[in-house]
């Protein structure tokens, strides 16, 4: 156990539990202390809060508080024609929104019946690898940062924006990009894409060379990561766990090689694993996640067709309607499982969407779980490491 | 951990001596080819059909009245309109430029604009000028990416083989499947709706269609127009004319969706759709003419619940659609369901009466507390050329009521028809089935003032005349009808044609004379035009009426100078079936507001 | 899935069984045969990932549809498990001793839609919406545009023309076009 390492005793009997399991938490006692962190979080993208309850320095419960971002996507959907669905799902997750636009668009496909062409495939695959490079960014830096590092930020933040460059010329956005609709994507890449993107990969790699020494290779870094939030393999069924946080903890799945989406079958890859299961174990299993998007990306843009089609032919999407049917479609994103519900009766508009977002049973049962006598300091820190972003719990 | 951990984080000093990234002067960094910034309207292209407001989600757009702005005024396929865009809640998805149905709406790549007030970021791309408005950078919709069909759904058509040689009606109809499928176009703009003389509810017959409603379908076209049937064929269809989806790909096919919805509901059916008359009123209506016109201010008045009595000088109804189109366009039985239909609704016929002759004028006048004169264009006019008066030059009217009478005609061995218009191929493409029954060959010639592009008939009749081997020859003007020693006619000499209008754009022809041809013809066939048969007025009131330029004067109700006496149809209106079925209902709501005013005396 | 599908159908009496593809299916179930199914599809069957828990309200049957949605990420495939329950008696056996994170899945359905979950932890605690009090928002009688324009005022300034009817009222405003 992480906390026999530190020579902690096991106090998780501390205070003691109720009969019906709760803690016995006296505050009047004085020997605890209520303390909120957040909403506006060190350690999270987005807006988040969670009470604890300290004895000492010490964590003896957290408690996630959600609800700072909800603006009801899932109705507002149900009120929205099938096209209009499309341009507010991207704003379910703000740093990887990509992801959202390929399962809404490709859920609405299934249901429909509607074949996308080839090349719109690959230049689906190219944005969803795009959007994980900057959202692994944004992590590094934020991973970074939770533990004092704030240059770390700096360096991941330009890169960032060399990519966010590459959405904008490719795209016409650099956050929102609403690009894949249901029927395929917008337009095909620009001219002279190719040799632009590679400048920014070679960036991309440049800067995780110096991430690399300064904050992997870095003694206060693994001081702290090293041990902290331990996450039990066992735990990745019970408590839904995907993505890094799974094979951070050796459990390889990754869903673009579980269940091969868009091009996934036609790229050379092997899911990312690490062993100790621990804020520096998945905070490496991103890196090396990170370096492998790098590496698709060059894959895909040698591999992809240079003509072709990229957009189905779309029946009025004014008046489209789309038989009953439900269907659920995932990727993988940054942080994990990303998927979609949708649920059709009929008429021209969902009767039902669910976003599953990886955030939802990570910062909640999960986090509760691990927060418990962690050190108050390392609590930014754990939660940066399970890679939250907060829309996606309260949609 | 080891001694490198401690010593590797020390690589960041080497930053020191690097260059910033950061960009120098971010407030002039230009946006990317295709960013989604402000938008951009050409306002000129624009037909204000609201189509981006249908698909804004955010409901960021507004379609507003822009007055006093070059270039844009509410006129038919423009409802003077502009979208205004509200930057408070605009998300810069583009669906609004993807969508637009003439492309003129593009979004620019500007992306900055300051302001305090925040009430300023709304405004009416193209209209409203803005910086960006010229900038060419920006989102346009890219090549290929549609969000509807752009081509029509084919019609089922007979080959041209497999028509020439009969009057069997050419258009199949489309199938439920084809029809939904070509109403799903449609964008629900409503622009259409004003074009249509008689303002059918297009939109909302087409949504029927895609509903798959068709009860509902027939209602709503009954209510606008007694004629649907034979519109759903025949109609002139101006409406596709001004049709949003005409300005990126092909019009709606409005008029076979219309035929579509008449084909879906059994026709027992029709009359408690449409529902019955109201109760007798006592009020009593005589109508001349048992044409489009007559007959919806028959079946209009009629509904009403008041006494109508129509008298027609032929032996049956339907007018020109019964004696002028041709039946391998309109068959005999669209005409008598349609007839059938307006007649159950109460109104007595008196066919083989001819006003002025087996009844007078001041009889009807005398019997009834109103008259409808809807009498058509049964006269053709004649090129008065030389030779013109030869027996074997005819009148293309006539010819088609002689055809569609059941007259066994003996065709020519070749034929020159004059005309460029409907009826000018309604005849050719008339004789070259007989003649193809008769002498299994086809020797029909038409010219024409105008060139192909200017030719007054639809383009698909002109299409379809070629694909019947109707030797069409442009630009002809008609010189002489030339006739051999034996007096046998033996076809038309004619110029090439120079100009047809003036500087005043007065027809005034102008001909190149060395360019002179002899289209080769045992009959030659003058379809320029009718006019109207009115000596049934008689000559007494034919004085006391009102007349602009050889044409009843009326109101924009119908209504002639005389209190009792009203007119509608072709002969005010000229040749159109739907026009004449809208003045046919401007006729009788005139007569009934009459009755109304009077009752409101009375009372 | 076929073969297993077959399977289940004898054992657990589904009621409706539909493959939406090759490696995603839905089976409709009875309240009594949803926990011995999940636990079957979890301990024998490889289903161990419960991948969504969440509800579909056909309120013009009166019906709540949960949708149990379960993965086996080994084989790469799914299995959308439905119950079907009353809408007037929305309540449901908890299953979160089955998979600890179904809590959080409980304590949204209730708080969203209404539906309770007896014996769930902190099933009653506010999740999403602290101090809501309105009827729970994501049923289908809770109209968001009505609660939209009673709780915000909207922008000055705004007014928008149908072109149809502003071209009737341009063109030929008195001629009646409705029969």
């Amino acid at each position: 156990m992480a906390d026999a390492e530190f020579g902690k005793a096991d106090r998780s009997q501390y205070p003691h539990r109720r009969p019906d399991g709760s803690l016995d938490i006296d505050l009047t006692s004085g020997k605890y202390l209520k303390l909120w962190q957040g909403p506006n979080h060190p350690g999270i993208t987005g807006n988040m809060s969670v009470e604890l309850t300290v004895c000492g320095d010490e964590v003896v419960e957290g408690k996630t508080h959600v609800g700072y971002l909800h603006r009801g996507f899932e109705k507002l959907m149900e009120r929205r024609t099938f096209i209009q669905c499309f341009p507010i799902v991207c704003r379910i997750c703000v740093p990887e929104p990509d992801f959202n636009e390929y399962c809404y668009a490709a859920a609405v496909e299934e249901l429909a019946g509607l074949e996308i062409p080839e090349k719109a495939k690959w230049i689906r695959a190219l944005i969803l690898e795009m959007g994980r490079i900057n959202s692994y960014l944004m992590y590094l830096g934020g991973q970074a940062g939770a533990f004092g590092q704030g240059v770390i930020g700096q360096w991941t933040t330009y890169a960032r924006d060399l990519m966010l460059d590459r959405f904008e010329e490719l795209t016409g956005a650099r956050i929102y990009h609403m690009f894949i609709l249901p029927g395929g994507v917008r337009d095909d890449l620009p001219e002279g894409f190719d040799e632009r993107m590679e400048q920014t990969l070679q960036e991309v790699e440049r800067t995780l060379d110096d991430v690399y020494d300064t904050m992997f290779r870095n003694a206060v870094f693994k001081k702290r990561a090293v041990g902290l939030g331990y996450v039990d393999p066992a735990l990745v069924d019970e408590y839904g766990i995907t993505g890094p946080v799974a094979r951070g903890a050796g459990v390889a799945r990754d869903v673009r090689k579980d269940q091969p989406y868009l091009v996934y079958d036609q790229l050379d890859f092997e899911p990312v694993t690490g062993r100790e299961s621990d804020v520096y174990a998945r905070a490496d299993v991103r890196r090396r996640d990170l370096l492998m998007s790098v590496d698709l990306i060059r894959q895909i843009l040698s591999k992809m067709p240079h003509k072709g089609e990229v957009m189905a032919t779309l029946p009025n999407v004014l008046h489209w309607k789309i038989p009953r049917g439900e269907t659920y479609i995932r990727g993988e994103c940054s942080r994990g499982e990303y998927g979609y519900y949708l649920v059709t009766d009929g008429s021209g508009y969902p009767r039902r969407v669910n976003v599953r977002g990886p955030s939802y049973t990570h910062a909640m049962a999960l986090l509760e779980k691990l927060i418990v006598n962690v050190n108050i300091s390392d609590v930014a820190g754990l939660m940066v490491s399970l890679h939250t972003y907060p829309p996606e719990i309260e949609r | 951990m080891s001694v490198r951990d401690l010593l590797s984080p020390f690589i960041a000093w080497k930053h020191l001596f690097r260059e910033p990234v950061s960009i120098r002067d971010p407030f002039n960094r230009e946006a990317s080819e295709r960013y989604r910034g402000f938008h951009q309207n050409d306002v000129e292209k624009c037909i204000g059909c609201g189509t981006c407001e249908a698909i804004c989600q955010n409901g960021a757009i507004d379609m507003v009245i822009v007055e006093g702005v070059e270039g844009i005024k509410t006129r038919p396929g423009d409802s003077g309109l502009r979208p205004r865009i509200d930057y408070g809640r605009c998300c810069w998805c583009a669906l609004c430029v993807d969508v637009c149905m003439t492309s003129s709406l593009t979004m620019s790549n500007a992306y900055k604009w300051v302001e305090n007030d925040p009430d300023k970021f709304r405004y009416i791309p193209g209209v409203d000028k803005k910086e960006w408005d010229n900038v060419k950078q920006g989102y346009h919709r890219p090549d290929g990416h549609r969000l509807n069909a752009p081509e029509r759904i084919e019609m089922p058509e007979l080959e041209p083989a497999e028509r020439i040689d009969s009057f069997v009606e050419i258009v199949g109809g489309y199938s439920v499947e084809q029809a939904r499928l070509e109403a799903d176009r449609c964008v629900t703009c409503g622009i259409c709706v004003a074009t249509c003389p008689t303002h059918m509810p297009i939109p909302e017959y087409i949504s029927a269609v895609r509903d798959g409603d068709y009860e509902r379908g027939l209602k709503l076209l009954y209510d606008s127009n007694p004629f649907s049937q034979i519109c759903g064929k025949v109609c002139t269809r101006r409406c596709e004319t001004t049709c949003a989806a005409s300005h990126e790909g092909d019009p709606i096919a409005i008029r076979w969706l219309k035929r579509h919805i008449t084909e879906q509901v059994p026709y027992e059916k029709y009359r408690d759709i449409i529902g019955g008359p109201l109760p007798a009123t006592g009020k009593k209506i005589a109508i001349i003419g048992a044409g489009p016109a007559g007959m919806t201010a028959a079946f209009d008045l009629a509904r009403k619940g008041h006494e109508v009595s129509v008298y027609e000088a032929r032996s049956h109804a339907g007018g020109m659609t019964r004696y002028g189109i041709p039946e391998y366009r309109l068959p005999f039985e669209t005409i008598q369901r349609e007839i059938d239909l307006i007649v159950s609704m109460g109104v007595e016929m008196h066919y083989d009466t001819r006003v002025g002759t087996d009844i007078q004028m001041q009889q009807l006048q005398q019997d009834n507390d109103a008259v409808l004169l809807a009498i058509g264009l049964w006269l053709g006019r004649g090129t008065r050329i030389p030779g013109a008066d030869h027996p074997h030059v005819y009148k293309a009217i006539d010819l088609l009521r002689r055809i569609r009478d059941g007259e066994q005609l003996e065709a020519p061995k070749s034929m020159v028809v004059i005309g460029g218009g409907n009826v000018a191929m309604d005849i050719a493409r008339s004789v070259a089935r007989l003649q193809k029954q008769q002498q299994g060959e086809i020797n029909v010639t038409l010219t024409a003032l105008e060139d192909k592009a200017h030719f007054l008939a639809d383009p698909v009749e002109i299409k379809e005349s070629i694909e019947e081997e109707i030797n069409i020859i442009d630009s002809r003007g008609p010189q002489e009808c030339v006739s051999d020693d034996q007096g046998k006619l033996v076809g038309l000499r004619s110029w090439k044609v120079l100009s047809i209008f003036d500087d005043q754009h007065r027809f005034a022809p102008t001909y190149d004379e060395s360019d002179e041809q002899l289209h080769p013809g045992e009959w030659i066939v003058e379809a320029i035009g009718q006019m109207s048969d009115v000596s049934l007025l008689g000559d007494a009131l034919t004085e006391k009426l009102e007349w602009d330029r050889g044409r009843l004067q009326v109101d924009d109700d119908g209504h002639t100078s005389e209190p009792w006496l009203w007119a509608a149809g072709d002969c005010v209106k000229g040749p159109d079936i739907v026009s004449a079925v809208a003045t046919g209902h401007s006729v009788a709501t005139s007569i009934e507001a009459m009755f109304e005013q009077k009752e409101a005396q009375n009372a | 899935m076929q073969t297993l599908i077959s399977q289940l159908q004898t054992r657990f009496q589904l009621s409706e069984f539909i493959l939406q593809r090759d490696n995603l299916a839905f089976v409709t179930v009875t309240r009594e045969q949803l926990r011995p199914l999940l636990l079957h599809l979890r301990d024998k069957e490889g289903f161990t990932h419960l991948v969504l828990l969440t509800a579909v309200d056909w309120i013009e049957d009166n019906i709540f549809q949960l949708t149990y949605l379960l993965g086996d990420r080994t084989a790469g495939c799914d299995i959308g498990v439905r119950l079907m329950l009353p809408r007037d008696v929305a309540s449901m056996d908890s299953i979160h001793d089955l998979w600890p994170t179904a809590a959080t899945y409980q304590r949204e359905l209730r708080e969203m839609f209404g539906i309770d979950f007896p014996e769930s932890p902190r099933v009653d605690e506010d999740f999403i919406l602290e101090g809501w009090t309105d009827l729970p928002p994501y049923r289908r009688d809770f109209d968001t545009l009505k609660y939209s324009q009673e709780s915000y005022v909207d922008r000055l300034g705004r007014e928008t023309k149908d072109p149809a009817a502003y071209m009737k009222l341009k063109l030929y405003p008195d001629e009646d076009n409705d029969g």
